[in-house]
């Protein structure tokens, strides 16, 4: 059943107490791709991610590694896996290098050459000798994914790998990430940053209340959820409207994001330019266009949030956020 | 054998092996020297000085001095065993080496395995430091060395040491268990300290029991005509005899690491 791909789950069941966390969850992994894991809080991504590494055990279900049956006595199988699960464990009174190297004694034989090169990787070579508690958070985070890195995984399961990295971090992580996809590794990311995993990703997961929702290809998934925004001045925002909801003819009407003139429309971001040229038309000059994917939508629709801005600046419904405009990425000026 | 090695390096490298090792030395310090100061004048005033000035009248004085470290440092020994096996589960450091696939038991045994040498070093640094000042209180106390070098006394050393250091590790694995179970070094040391006291203050009424507990037993694998560190005043306290205390402290110390081996095999690992 799992020829060519990386991970596989079926039916995977985990309660606790009278709390259901996984619910029958399906995964699909292939090989080769950086699988963006998304859902809200609770939604059961922990509790699959301690799954996959042996850490609980399912209460029913399946779990294939790499091609092979995963489960109790199969501990071995994780020699080709590396993981960063919730935050980055280490001895806090010994230094990188040497919590690497206890590190490495567990589990897959790993060379020690191995260890000055992810230390190098990670840009923590410098500060090695320097004992682990004094690392800031994004310190720890470069030195968990040096460890998940380790034995030199085919597969690497990674929860919030961004979490408290500076810009600079989060881009070479990304790097580093697409560079172990691009050389046959699967790399399985867990996290609720839409826009991280959306650079990042190559096929998406999307999971609520312990159940997969939706999976497949990024492009695929976030077709029809194309979004483009515009600003025109205030006074107009009326008569832009009525021309975006003709362009849009038969999908969502064009919607106004706040009080700014900004107004965004779902459609093709390729069509961006045939939105400009129809408001020109109509005697209306944008000030701002931009572009994007609305996976923020699909996520909210998806998870159970509506996205609507009733709730401003409350957590009241887990998965809905409270801003309600889409994440447009970097998009052409008029 | 990878596990045993950087095992025993973390130990060295960690604070909490040197605390609890100056602790116990200092504490072994300091009554010595307070004995050896006040113990002639207390025996000339009748105040039982007799009894303390054993303590520090060779060849009596080794056994004794052996007993001393098996009494307060068997409550340290199981505090350091609380500390190490409780910080893998709150710094997730075992969690980080069961998802690289290493076995959860074989993880717990040789970590154990590492700490019980460290806690054999401990007790012969303990011992050579106590010798070093039980010289020093015989020569405040006024009381001759003459004995120091009693062949048939050093010659029963060595096993007593192997006694002592069993004894040391059974207390080690007791705090290890306890940890593990409660999956924290506070509560480990907690419940460690309370067992620890419990046994003592169990022992006025249940001493027929209570010999067979573990401290208690852990005390009596060394044959001495007094006992120090394990609580005091009182009646003269129910022991067992040095071989039957061995094989129960043996029994303890094997259950203790069945049950940590047993529970961390079957542990949910979270956090």
């Amino acid at each position: 059943m799992t020829e060519g791909l990386a991970l596989a789950t079926r039916g995977l069941q985990k309660r606790y107490g009278s709390q259901t966390a996984l619910a029958g969850l399906d995964l699909t992994v292939p090989s080769g791709v950086v699988y963006g894991f998304l859902g809200p809080n609770g939604a059961g991504k922990t509790t699959t991610m301690r799954l996959l590494t042996g850490l609980i055990h399912p209460d029913a279900g399946t779990i294939e590694i790499l091609g092979q049956p995963f489960g109790r006595r199969d501990r071995r199988r994780l020699f080709e896996v590396g993981a960063l699960i919730e935050s980055p464990s280490f001895y806090p009174y010994l230094s990188a290098r040497e919590n690497l190297r206890a590190l490495a004694a567990a589990g897959a034989p790993t060379p020690r050459s191995r260890i000055e090169e992810l230390l190098e990787l990670v840009g923590l070579r410098d500060r090695a000798r320097d004992k682990v508690q004094t690392y800031s958070l994004g310190m720890k985070q470069r030195l968990g994914i040096a460890a998940a890195l380790l034995s030199d995984p085919r597969l690497l399961l990674l929860d919030e790998p961004s979490n408290g990295l500076d810009p600079a971090g989060i881009v070479a992580m990304r790097a580093t990430l697409r560079q172990l996809a691009a050389s046959g590794k699967t790399v399985f990311v867990s996290s609720h940053i839409l826009g991280e995993v959306e650079q990042l990703a190559d096929v998406l997961g999307i999971v609520a209340a312990g159940r997969l929702v939706r999976e497949g290809p990024i492009q695929q998934l976030l077709q029809g959820e194309g979004v483009v925004r515009v600003r025109v001045p205030v006074a107009d925002v009326g008569g832009a409207m009525r021309v975006l909801d003709a362009l849009a003819a038969g999908g969502a009407g064009a919607k106004a994001d706040g009080d700014g003139g900004w107004l965004s429309i779902h459609i093709a971001p390729a069509r961006a330019a045939e939105v400009n040229r129809a408001l020109a038309t109509a005697g209306i000059y944008a000030s701002g266009l931009e572009t994007g994917s609305d996976l923020e939508s699909l996520f909210l629709e998806l998870t159970g949030g509506d996205g609507s801005n009733d709730r401003e600046g409350t957590f009241g419904v887990a998965g809905a956020s409270a801003a309600p405009a889409p994440r447009p990425g970097a998009g052409g000026t008029p | 054998m990878r596990l045993f090695v950087v095992g025993l390096r973390k130990l060295v490298r960690r604070p909490a092996t040197f605390v609890t090792l100056g602790l116990l030395v200092g504490l072994l310090a300091l009554i010595y020297l307070a004995v050896g100061a006040t113990a002639k004048q207390a025996a000339a005033a009748g105040n039982g000085g007799q009894a303390a000035l054993l303590l520090v009248t060779f060849p009596g004085a080794y056994t004794l001095l052996l007993s001393f470290i098996l009494g307060l440092g068997g409550l340290f020994a199981m505090i350091f065993g609380a500390a190490i096996a409780g910080s893998e589960w709150t710094w997730g450091t075992l969690k980080a080496a069961v998802a690289r696939g290493e076995s959860r038991s074989r993880y717990q045994l040789l970590s154990f395995a590492a700490i019980s040498v460290m806690v054999g070093i401990g007790l012969l640094i303990a011992f050579a430091i106590g010798l070093v000042v039980t010289i020093v209180a015989a020569g405040l106390a006024g009381v001759p060395t003459t004995g120091i070098d009693d062949s048939a006394t050093l010659g029963k050393l060595p096993p007593l040491l192997l006694r002592g250091w069993l004894a040391l590790a059974e207390a080690c694995a007791l705090g290890y268990a306890i940890a593990t179970l409660a999956r924290s070094q506070l509560a480990g040391i907690g419940v460690g300290i309370a067992v620890y006291f419990g046994e003592q203050f169990a022992s006025i009424f249940l001493p027929n029991i209570v010999k067979f507990m573990p401290f208690n037993a852990a005390t009596a694998v060394v044959a001495t005509s007094g006992q120090f560190g394990g609580g005091g005043g009182g009646p003269a306290p129910v022991r067992l005899d040095p071989d039957t205390a061995l094989v129960v402290v043996a029994a303890w110390l094997i259950g203790a690491l069945l049950v940590t081996a047993l529970f961390t095999e079957r542990a949910e690992i979270s956090g």
